[in-house]
């Protein structure tokens, strides 16, 4: 006889779990009462927000699924941030929730909330467990619905009681899903309608989102894009997918995108779609997006197909499978010569990364850092000004080399990612950028680091501000700065020395000579090498603004530059 | 109006997932029905939405994990009545004690 506990954990590890992260409370106690000898490794965070990003962070550095735990009513609400921004990134994540008894359940129970109902339109699948003959099942459905298709989180709830009772344990079980009579079946012949397509076209672009990355067909993307040789951008989502040095590349693309990028897309006739959702802040204004562009859509999700303009070809499937059938397809086949298209959307006028950006020393700060770090290195970005910057600048072939909450753009997202991803790549430089905005809404996993020695890299750019909304609110808002002025933050120097972690401050004339001084350089080697965890504080100029930028609701020809 | 048939799984959580992709778009729903039909389940809406909705919300109830199979069809004139009701006044509140209705009261 084991424990429901015993069980859950066994079943855990039969899915291939051996990281989780959590925060401990009454109604999940006998879980991690079980914990020991599991062979499952806990990190406590010091808050249960802080371990749902770091579980999101351990699964979008590695491809695995991150497993996030807490406890019923204030811990699982505690989650659900992440829990969206999972749903929103297409992050494979399991939250398991303590409930309380249940014989509880409805009466308002001591830290009851029904934790299923409240995530239900923010996880794929989830299930409040029923009795303790249902965990093993549960577990590998859960598993299995994180994992499949489009990624994602998927929520556990199970009342205590459960966890506490004993059954007979035959073993963990597999979930095999029943077929759907209507599922979409990809259509053998979309190569000829896609021949045809690109036949007609005179100015074809390509544009990778994450389903790129997340299908694993990296090498056969690139296989394909050298061989189509077309202008190529990216989400922030899709950095990475492409080699940046390739000449066809041209960059991010979107609100904060290069000017090389957003006239492409705005321009082009044929736009292949390689795992993107095509979201406003990759559209502009969606009625003036691309307006003379046909759509070749590559796409897991049907739901993501005709959200904001219809495609002329859907190829819904795996890109691991659609991505080389469509390389197989154009061999041989006789394609327009583009290198008109190609000398104009990368021709020099265009091609250069956002050479304005420069002139900001925050901007070059952060090259200072980025071209000291090895290839196998992680950027993390948080949200706000400071992730544009990172966005623009960083350009890493890895695929998880830069990881960011790009859809829900959750502040504070930063700081504990960097704990699960430090954990899964503990041989490489994890380097976590923060605004100090952002750095504050997670700031006590400082305590996580900390106790866990992890060598994290952190760089809080500091300029008083909440940047990105003050950037609006100069632009948009007649400089009414309500409520962003953050000039009385802390002294994050002394803040990181009581968690006993070594912190500097840089300011920006530290960047005034190009190159650096060899003393500036110095500071940021010893800073990047450190086996111990570092924070590196950049005193940013208050009115730095992000350029380019598609103000909201303009099209992507409508780009702001630095002197407009 | 258009009236959609969503074939489902009568798993924890599915008839409402059906419902909330509607409810997040702020529709109303002027008519619903859920059942058991054949081997499953079946919730019959009959909803005022625009040809890129119907495809969104066509797309978003497939996405879900127990749904089976999502039609359209034109509505019965059952439904059409019932969905004239919905847009009825509803009954007249009774008064309370204090002049107040008893639904606010109980608000």
């Amino acid at each position: 006889m084991l424990r429901g506990a015993e069980i859950f954990l066994q079943c855990l590890r039969a899915e291939g779990v051996d990281l989780v992260f959590g925060y401990p409370g009454g109604a999940i106690m006998p879980l991690y009462d079980a914990l020991e000898g599991s062979g499952i490794r806990h990190i406590l965070t010091r808050h249960e927000q802080g371990a749902v990003f770091a579980a999101e962070g351990h699964a979008r550095a590695t491809g695995k699924v991150g497993v996030a735990i807490a406890t019923s009513g204030p811990g699982a609400t505690n989650l659900v941030t992440g829990i969206a921004d999972a749903k929103m990134d297409s992050v494979p994540l399991v939250c398991i929730t303590g409930q309380v008894r249940s014989a509880l359940i409805g009466t308002d129970a001591f830290q009851e909330t029904d934790v299923f109902g409240l995530t239900l339109s923010l996880t794929k699948w989830s299930r409040l467990v029923r009795s303790i003959e249902e965990i093993p099942t549960a577990i590998s459905e859960a598993f299995h619905w994180a994992r499949e298709g489009r990624p994602g989180p998927v929520v556990i709830d199970i009342p205590t009681d459960f966890l506490k009772a004993k059954m007979e344990f035959a073993g963990p079980v597999k979930f095999t899903p029943k077929p759907r009579p209507s599922d979409v079946q990809a259509e053998a012949t979309f190569g000829d309608t896609l021949i045809s397509l690109l036949e007609k076209a005179k100015r074809p672009v390509a544009l990778i989102g994450a389903g790129a990355k997340l299908s694993g067909a990296i090498p056969e993307l690139r296989q394909l894009l050298d061989e189509l040789n077309i202008p190529t951008f990216a989400t922030v989502h899709g950095l990475g997918a492409v080699v940046p040095s390739s000449p066809y590349y041209l960059g991010m693309v979107g609100m904060h995108g290069t000017r090389a990028a957003n006239m492409a897309l705005h321009e082009n006739d044929l736009l292949l779609v390689f795992g993107a959702r095509l979201d406003d802040r990759v559209t502009g204004d969606p009625t003036r997006f691309a307006p003379n562009a046909k759509i070749i859509h590559f796409e897991i999700d049907p739901a993501q197909l005709d959200r904001v303009r219809s495609c002329e070809l859907p190829v819904i499937g795996d890109l691991a499978q659609t991505i080389p059938a469509f390389y197989k397809k154009i061999q041989g086949a006789k394609l327009p010569d583009w290198t008109e298209w190609r000398a104009v959307a990368c021709g020099p006028d265009r091609a250069e990364l956002d050479p304005r950006g420069l002139s900001q020393l925050t901007v070059r700060f952060l090259d200072e850092l980025f071209s000291r770090l090895p290839e196998n290195s992680v950027v993390i970005a948080d949200v706000g000004q400071h992730q544009m910057w990172a966005a623009q600048r960083y350009r890493s072939a890895s695929p998880r080399g830069f990881i960011t909450s790009g859809g829900l753009g959750s502040m504070g997202f930063a700081l504990p990612a960097a704990v699960g991803v430090q954990l899964s790549k503990p041989d490489s430089i994890v380097l976590c950028v923060s605004g100090d905005g952002g750095f504050q809404m997670n700031i006590q996993e400082l305590a996580t680091v900390r106790r866990l020695n992890l060598p994290i890299k952190l760089v809080i750019v500091d300029n008083k501000y909440l940047g990105m909304v003050r950037q609006w609110q100069q632009l948009f808002y007649q400089r009414n700065y309500a409520e962003t002025d953050l000039s009385d933050n802390p002294d994050f120097v002394e803040i990181a020395k009581a968690y006993r972690i070594n912190a500097e401050r840089l300011n920006e004339d530290s960047m005034q000579e190009y190159p650096v001084t060899e003393e500036t350089g110095d500071a940021l080697e010893r800073f990047l090498k450190s086996s111990e965890p570092e924070l590196l504080v950049f005193d940013c100029a208050p009115e730095a603004n992000v350029y380019p930028m598609v103000p909201a609701g303009a099209a992507l020809s409508e780009m702001l530059f630095d002197d407009e | 109006m258009h009236e959609f048939h969503i074939h489902y799984r009568n798993t924890q959580g599915t008839l409402m997932r059906i419902l909330t992709a509607v409810s997040r778009r702020g529709l109303e729903i002027p008519y619903v029905l859920a059942n058991s039909s054949g081997h499953g389940h079946r919730a019959d809406l009959l909803l005022e939405v625009n040809a890129k909705q119907i495809g969104q919300l066509c797309r978003d109830w497939h996405a879900i994990v127990d749904v089976t199979d999502v039609r359209m069809s034109v509505p019965t004139p059952d439904m059409l009545e019932a969905a004239a009701g919905f847009a009825g006044p509803h009954p007249p509140a009774s008064a309370g004690a204090n002049g107040k209705s008893a639904n606010a009261a109980m608000a």
